[in-house]
């Protein structure tokens, strides 16, 4: 039984694949205004330590479901609605739930000769990197594990999406594209997974995210061939103690600064991206006040031997807090010390079978646990500080 | 060049420089002959166009016309040789870029994608019947309700 983990999808899980598929038979009777994409991921994971996604740890576990359904309707000429629904299993971590991933009306207020301005309203997706926006689609992201030290897994929910508004403004110019978002909205905040991070597993209470300001200003050349990105959350959580617990409503702050860089050639590509994390916790009582800086950068090639074909190699690097990269702190918290780091050499073949059925694997030599999720990894002394993972992945889209 | 190299030395030898050249401007012009035309629907407003500007019609970034009207971009596949040609000829850009950028819009609610095409007759049918509509073919001139999109 440990083999294999949990297989058993939730009847959510089951009914979202089912309407996929019937609705992916029918999409050329809809009307023109109307476009419905999804995509269905299934990874594996295999390690020689440490739990990754499940029980990964001398087993292979099927710990990672995606699947997504997205509707847009073009109501009007300026005025869009769309939506998406996202099942996703992962690991302990989530155990398997149903969220409306976004639900927005993105209303385009002014068009000029070079470019455009407009608003949106609901449920937004967070920019942030290259990534983030849509970080659970297999299909747009470079590897089937995003670099963790960047697009940290384990606190996703802070940076999916957020309920609120956007502003947007795209400005094209002869020597290149300017395009910048403001959003303002408050992002889901509590999970046991943040909990764990920011104060103990064994923290009782209730977190919640203020409105929290995500900006990003992107610029593109040629199309796309370069991209380069500078992304600034500024995001405050407010913990909510519970009766009889050692920690008292205090606050957190989190403010990552991450700067990005992208070439997409015709078969060579390269990434890197730079974060820069500012922490800040307080008023807990049982943890004292305290600010950190999150440290975090990696950088990746791919290269495309034939369109299907791609290689792709990354280095990844994650500090929690600079000020202790070897992991002092962590040893007198009784932690082990490699809790405080991570480094990560990454090789991937990816094989686009058809345009919509795409299958790729990954091996991963990691030196340290930082990103490693609690949930997965309860008893951190068992961690071993250097370790290997393997992972395969199917995804199909449409 | 490449199949200039494949031929052996005593036939590139026993040909006269002047045949030489012809196959030279054969081997360049053979290309242009293949090219591709970007067509509109006769509805679409005459604009001064730029490279830059076309490809942002096509990413779907540009969605309006000059009358304020709403873009109909139609495309083939990704894979399809004409895609793959008159992304790199006509956009100087490459499929996956194009892909890269619709994808983001389509999984994160902020644009749509193009519409899909699976034959040149269908492309035709669709430039010619609908209103603000863009797309591409092997050759462009010559059909009824359709016009030649140009840019600088």
């Amino acid at each position: 039984m440990k083999i294999y983990g949990y297989l058993n999808m939730s009847r959510w899980g089951l009914l979202f694949c089912a309407l996929l598929i019937s609705i992916n038979g029918q999409a050329e009777l809809l009307p023109e205004e109307i476009q419905i994409h999804g995509f269905l991921t299934q990874d594996f994971f295999h390690s020689s330590d440490n739990n990754v996604n499940g029980l990964s740890d001398d087993g292979i576990s099927p710990g990672r479901t995606e699947i997504g359904l997205n509707i847009s309707y073009q109501a009007f000429d300026r005025l869009t609605f769309s939506a998406q629904g996202l099942y996703r299993r992962a690991g302990y971590v989530d155990k398997g739930s149903v969220r409306l991933d976004y639900g927005l009306a993105d209303l385009n207020l002014f068009n000029y000769q070079n470019g455009h301005i407009g608003i949106r309203g609901g449920r937004i997706k967070i920019p942030f990197g290259l990534y983030n926006e849509t970080r659970d689609v297999a299909f747009t992201n470079p590897t089937i594990l995003l670099p963790q030290g960047v697009y940290f897994d384990r606190s996703r929910s802070l940076f999916t999406s957020a309920d609120g508004g956007s502003l947007y403004v795209q400005h094209r110019t002869d020597w290149g594209d300017f395009s910048f978002k403001f959003n303002y909205g408050l992002a889901l905040g509590n999970n046991e997974e943040i909990m764990a991070t920011i104060l103990s597993p064994d923290a009782k209470g209730e977190f919640k995210a203020n409105p929290a300001i995500a900006t990003q200003i992107m610029y593109d050349l040629n199309g796309g061939e370069y991209v380069f990105a500078v992304s600034y959350l500024d995001l405050k959580l407010k913990y909510h103690s519970a009766d009889n617990e050692v920690f008292s409503s205090g606050y957190t702050t989190i403010r990552p600064l991450l700067f990005s860089a992208q070439y997409n050639g015709e078969k060579l590509g390269l990434a890197a991206e730079y974060l820069y994390r500012w922490n800040h916790s307080k008023n807990y009582d049982a943890i004292p006040d305290n600010r950190s800086i999150t440290e975090s950068w990696f950088i990746q090639g791919s290269y495309r031997f034939i369109s299907q074909l791609q290689g792709i190699v990354r280095y990844e690097t994650l500090s929690l807090t600079i000020d202790d990269r070897s992991g002092n702190y962590a040893v007198a918290f009784g932690l082990p010390k490699h809790i405080a780091y991570s480094k990560d050499w990454m090789l991937g073949l990816r094989w686009d079978i058809t345009s919509s059925l795409m299958m790729r694997t990954e091996y991963h030599r990691i030196h340290g646990t930082a990103w490693l999720a609690q949930a997965d990894n309860q008893d951190r002394s068992k961690t071993r500080e250097n370790w290997n993972l393997y992972a395969l992945q199917v995804s199909y889209r449409f | 060049m490449t199949l200039l190299t494949l031929l052996p030395k005593f036939f590139i030898v026993a040909f006269s420089k002047k045949l030489l050249l012809g196959f030279l401007l054969y081997a360049v012009l053979v290309p242009v002959a293949f090219s591709i035309d970007i067509i509109v629907n006769t509805s679409v407003p005459i604009q001064r166009n730029s490279l830059n500007k076309t490809r942002a019609i096509f990413a779907q970034q540009l969605n309006y016309w000059s009358n304020g009207e709403k873009t109909r971009v139609f495309i083939f596949k990704d894979d399809h040789p004409l895609h793959k040609q008159f992304t790199k000829n006509k956009l100087n850009m490459f499929p996956h870029q194009l892909r890269r950028v619709w994808d983001r819009m389509v999984f994160s609610g902020t644009g749509q994608a193009p519409d899909l095409v699976e034959t040149e007759e269908e492309m035709l049918e669709k430039i010619a019947n609908t209103k603000n509509a863009i797309g591409y073919l092997t050759k462009g001139s010559g059909y009824e309700n359709i016009r030649l999109f140009e840019y600088e």
